[in-house]
């Protein structure tokens, strides 16, 4: 007959010890404040002037005709404009805290900064090459020449345009010359454009379709969703696997101490194998809930900052513990299992490995999952246990969430997998506990089993 | 007589190897009884056993009227041969612990913890964490928190092996307060002298096999016909010498004062008394009582499979720490 009393004394000793140590509170409290500090510190360090770039640009105008207009596109203000429009293009999924970030960027001074010197249209290029290789000056002054032919603005006899060419010392960041050929290349446009009789401006205009998002529709209403499902499906993988690992790897570490130091003899004078089994797994139960507890707190805090804290479906948080508890409970119980059947740490990182990909896998898929939520692979996977925890949290932040009747079914089949790995683990626990020697292996574990 | 605990018939194997077979033994409630057997003999599987943490291929188990120990953990106190502790919890902490689990509330447990404590010289431990302690606190530490919940029953294995002679001496002042208290208590050891002392029987387990089961007092009573003891009134630098000449006189070893004479196959006791007590002037001359060695090198002859004689005595003696298995 289990103690219930035994079991939560066990528990809070397991739970206390785990959550007062060094490494627990830096790795999973200090850490991620440390991240969230440094996300938040970032942007507000690139907005220091030290770090723009001023290159020197040449320009041998040969047509006669590109000059204005590549001065326009080179001014602070259309460097500034081109940033904020990709940054836009990436962060469109992400709805109205997506606007916010671009927005954000137009206060973020351009990286680059670009002064014109415009030379004779018959300058020779050659000699313009030695000034950019200048000895002891291409590094401090970062220097770079465009030359732009005549039959870059005007047709040839096929009617098609020539180009034009970039001279750059390998000093040159990547950044710059990239953002030189975009200014170069939409001066070109223009020019041809207007030599053509066409104002750019509208095409520019005309050519451009705001992107919008898919507005779902129900039988009873509209209802438009917030665009967080590309990456929340992954998110929740991630959360599910920093609190199952955190907790399960306490738990193994703290099974394996107790046998190399040899006090589990001690204790079960006290309590039974199983009391001690069920009191570790949920004292560690706690440890990966606090860990999750704080990942989600902060992920919540970030999605404040932002004001899109309505992306989130208080239900989905909800769905990631219960979720969070059946993963535990069958990767917490293998774990433990492991602890339990070997003496030095060592001996359990080798054999825990096939359960760390078991762990891995599932987490890696949760992207896919998430894109393709009604998928065969998806479908399946939430019903197998132990990976269905992570299949059905991906599906169920997915933009498509699986009908009801499958999450029950998937968390059935997680308490019947949680069940029987629990009752595997005790039989092994209670066996190898005071086994010492060389490490089982699995035919041993199942031996074991049978003994116990 | 109530018992208090009892095997019976207790059968149990590790693959090939019978580390117990066909074990009986019985405890009345309030006997101190030894359990006496060189390393490996299947004293701490047989302890195992009785605690519920091994369970027999075949036989019975009952302890304090239950059919296993998981029923009344909380009325006994374990010290395992192996005995742990947190190396990173404070002693006080570790010892409210157990008595926790042992069902004791948490200020009762930390009042006797103290006492105890205090008893064993370890007045100011309570906040110190375990690894800062000596082995031989430790040790003493552990013996609290097998005994801070008040058991009724006290199993102890090799409670004394690895201790520091100040240890040794102060657990036996504990586990004697503890026997005057009427627990019950059964501990094992493979030197002899200690059983001697303690018990009040003592059963002896050779290859997991019981080939003795007797009250100390009974064994008290036999006689060694083959060995004198004799404290000399005035001893000289000569009485060695003056005694070993005697006929009938084997071998004279000197101990503590007096010496013991071992006598030659077939001689009369009598007639070395009379002449030894002619020669040097005794202020005791005895037969020497049978002492558990002898008992045990007796029983065990001839099957101790190339352990010599003199190995064993020197383990029996605790003069070599052996390996327990």
């Amino acid at each position: 007959m289990i103690s219930f009393k035994r079991v939560g004394l066990v528990a809070k000793r397991d739970f206390l010890v785990t959550i007062s140590s060094k490494g627990f509170l830096f790795g999973v409290l200090v850490m991620p404040f440390i991240m969230a500090a440094l996300m938040f510190m970032i942007p507000k360090l690139m907005q220091r002037s030290g770090a723009q770039v001023a290159v020197e640009v040449a320009l041998i105008d040969q047509s006669r005709a590109v000059t204005e207009a590549l001065r326009q596109e080179l001014a602070p203000a259309a460097l500034t404009a081109r940033v904020v429009a990709s940054t836009r293009a990436v962060t469109e999924q992400l709805g109205p805290a997506g606007a916010k970030v671009a927005a954000t960027t137009a206060l973020v001074q351009p990286p680059v900064a670009f002064r014109l010197r415009e030379l004779a249209a018959d300058a020779t290029v050659d000699a313009e090459k030695r000034w950019l290789t200048e000895e002891g000056k291409q590094v401090r002054e970062r220097r770079a020449l465009v030359v732009v032919p005549e039959g870059a603005v005007t047709r040839a006899g096929n009617g098609a345009y020539g180009t034009y060419e970039l001279y750059a010392p390998k000093s040159l960041p990547q950044d710059a010359a990239s953002t030189l050929h975009s200014a170069v290349r939409q001066a070109l446009v223009a020019t041809r454009l207007r030599a053509t009789g066409i104002d750019p401006a509208l095409v520019i205009s005309a050519t451009r379709v705001e992107s919008a998002r898919t507005i779902e529709v129900y039988a009873d209403g509209t209802q438009q969703r917030a665009g967080l499902n590309v990456v929340l499906p992954f998110v929740m993988g991630i959360l599910l696997f920093m609190g199952v690992m955190t907790g399960g790897q306490a738990l193994m570490t703290s099974t394996v101490e107790e046998k190399s130091s040899r006090v589990v003899e001690v204790l079960l004078a006290a309590v039974s194998p199983l009391e001690l089994m069920w009191g570790k797994l949920l004292g560690q139960l706690g440890i990966g809930l606090v860990t999750m507890g704080v990942y989600v707190l902060l992920g919540l805090l970030a999605l404040l900052q932002f004001a899109a804290l309505g992306a989130i479906d208080p239900l989905l948080i909800l769905y990631l513990f219960v979720f969070f508890l059946m993963a535990y409970l069958v990767y917490g119980a293998l774990l433990q299992m492991i602890g339990a059947a070997v003496n030095q740490i060592a001996d359990a990182q080798s054999l825990q490995s096939p359960i760390i990909i078991l762990l891995l896998l599932p987490y890696m898929l949760t992207f896919v999952i998430g894109n393709q939520p009604d998928a065969p692979l998806a479908v399946i996977m939430s019903f197998i246990p132990p990976v269905n925890a992570f299949a059905m949290m991906a599906r169920l932040a997915s933009s498509s969430p699986p009908p009801f009747w499958q999450v029950l079914l998937s968390m059935l089949a997680s308490l019947v997998a949680a069940w029987v790995t629990v009752w595997f683990a005790a039989k092994v626990f209670r066996v190898g506990l005071l086994m010492h020697g060389k490490p089982p292996n699995l035919a041993t574990l199942f031996k074991w089993a049978r003994m116990g | 007589m109530d018992t208090a605990l009892a095997l019976r018939g207790v059968d149990k194997s590790f693959g090939t190897q019978r580390a117990v077979a066909g074990l009986d033994l019985i405890i009345p409630k309030g006997e101190t009884c030894g359990v006496i057997g060189p390393s490996g003999a299947g004293k701490s599987t047989a302890i195992r056993i009785l605690m519920s943490i091994l369970f027999p291929d075949a036989g019975m188990v009952e302890v304090l009227g239950h059919r296993s120990a998981l029923d009344a953990k909380d009325r006994i106190g374990y010290l395992p041969e192996e005995r742990g502790v947190y190396r990173k919890m404070r002693v006080g902490a570790f010892l409210g612990y157990l008595a926790g689990l042992k069902g004791m509330s948490e200020q009762l447990a930390m009042k006797r913890a103290r006492e105890l404590l205090h008893h064993l010289g370890l007045e100011d431990v309570e906040k110190k964490k375990c690894e800062d302690l000596s082995k031989g606190m430790l040790q003493r530490v552990q013996f609290v928190g097998c005994i801070v919940h008040q058991p009724e029953l006290l199993i102890l294995d090799e409670p004394f092996s690895g201790l520091d002679p100040v240890s040794v001496r102060l657990l036996k002042e504990v586990i004697a307060a503890e026997r005057r208290r009427g627990t019950t208590i059964l501990f094992s050891t493979h030197v002899m002298a200690q059983a001697e002392e303690l018990c009040d029987r003592v059963v002896m387990i050779h290859k997991g096999r019981k080939v003795l089961d007797e009250p100390i007092a009974k064994l008290k009573r036999q006689y060694d016909t083959s060995r004198v003891l004799f404290e000399p009134l005035d001893p000289q630098p000569g009485d060695a010498e003056v005694l070993r000449g005697l006929p009938g006189v084997a071998t004279v070893t000197a101990r503590d004062g007096e010496y013991e004479l071992r006598l030659a196959a077939g001689t009369d006791p009598t007639v070395v008394i009379r002449e030894a007590a002619g020669r040097v002037l005794p202020a005791r001359v005895e037969i020497a009582r049978v002492r558990l060695e002898d008992m045990f090198v007796g029983i065990v002859k001839g099957e101790t499979g190339g352990e010599s004689e003199e190995t064993l005595r020197q383990h029996l003696q605790g003069l070599t720490a052996g390996e327990a298995k």
